[in-house]
């Protein structure tokens, strides 16, 4: 039984800030940063459990979010590049409300 | 992530680089590397998850001296010592081969 998803296409979201000691798959320069969700790819085993050995693990969406490249690297990102990552659900939050015309 | 594998935007690595026409393996320890991990998966001792995190479990020096299939290499040792499916005190023997089957 899937966990249900949380966001649609086109919303704006953050990816919650934390340093967990075992396995995930969000890359640190990400953490933190807000991006859109451009396409969700289905439902799929949480890997930070899975990883674990955990034979049931909870079961999430997982989108495309996609980041300015500004957004990751300030003034030595290039204008023209956006940077896409597979994120799982529950790595990520709705973004602040005073950001939502970026 | 938060483990050595995780460089995503660090200089000092340098540029991709392609080969050409490069091969599936450049050795073939490597494609028996390949093999093992998938007959091990398949045997589910273990899952994709459990092996990228073996990856990422590796010292940071050995990690980046590393190949990519000794990365593999590393992380399928790592997981069946843990696992108890191999152990120190069991070094590989070489097995006798087997008798072909049906010469009755």
């Amino acid at each position: 039984m899937a966990e249900p998803r949380r966001f649609g296409v086109g919303e704006r979201v953050r990816v919650k800030v934390a340093n967990p000691p075992w396995h995930t798959r969000v890359p640190r320069y990400i953490r933190g940063r807000q991006g859109s969700v451009e396409r969700v790819h289905g439902e799929f085993p949480l890997p930070d459990a899975s990883a674990l050995g955990d034979a049931d693990p909870p079961v999430e969406a997982v989108y495309v979010v996609v980041f300015r490249s500004d957004e990751l690297w300030g003034p030595d990102g290039h204008p023209n590049d956006r940077i896409s990552v597979d994120l799982w659900d529950s790595y990520l939050e709705p973004a602040p409300r005073e950001d939502a015309s970026r | 992530m938060a483990h050595i594998n995780d460089v995503g935007g660090l200089h000092g690595f340098g540029p991709i680089e392609r080969e050409e026409d490069e091969p599936p393996f450049h050795a073939d320890w490597e494609a028996r590397v390949f093999a093992l991990h998938l007959a091990l998966l398949r045997a589910e001792v273990y899952n994709m998850d459990e092996f990228r995190y073996a990856i990422e479990r590796m010292d940071p020096g050995a990690y980046l001296a590393a190949s990519y299939y000794e990365r593999w290499l590393n992380a399928i040792e790592t997981l069946l010592e843990e696992k108890g499916t191999l152990s120190d005190q069991e070094p590989p023997q070489p097995r006798p081969a087997s008798a072909p089957s049906g010469d009755g």
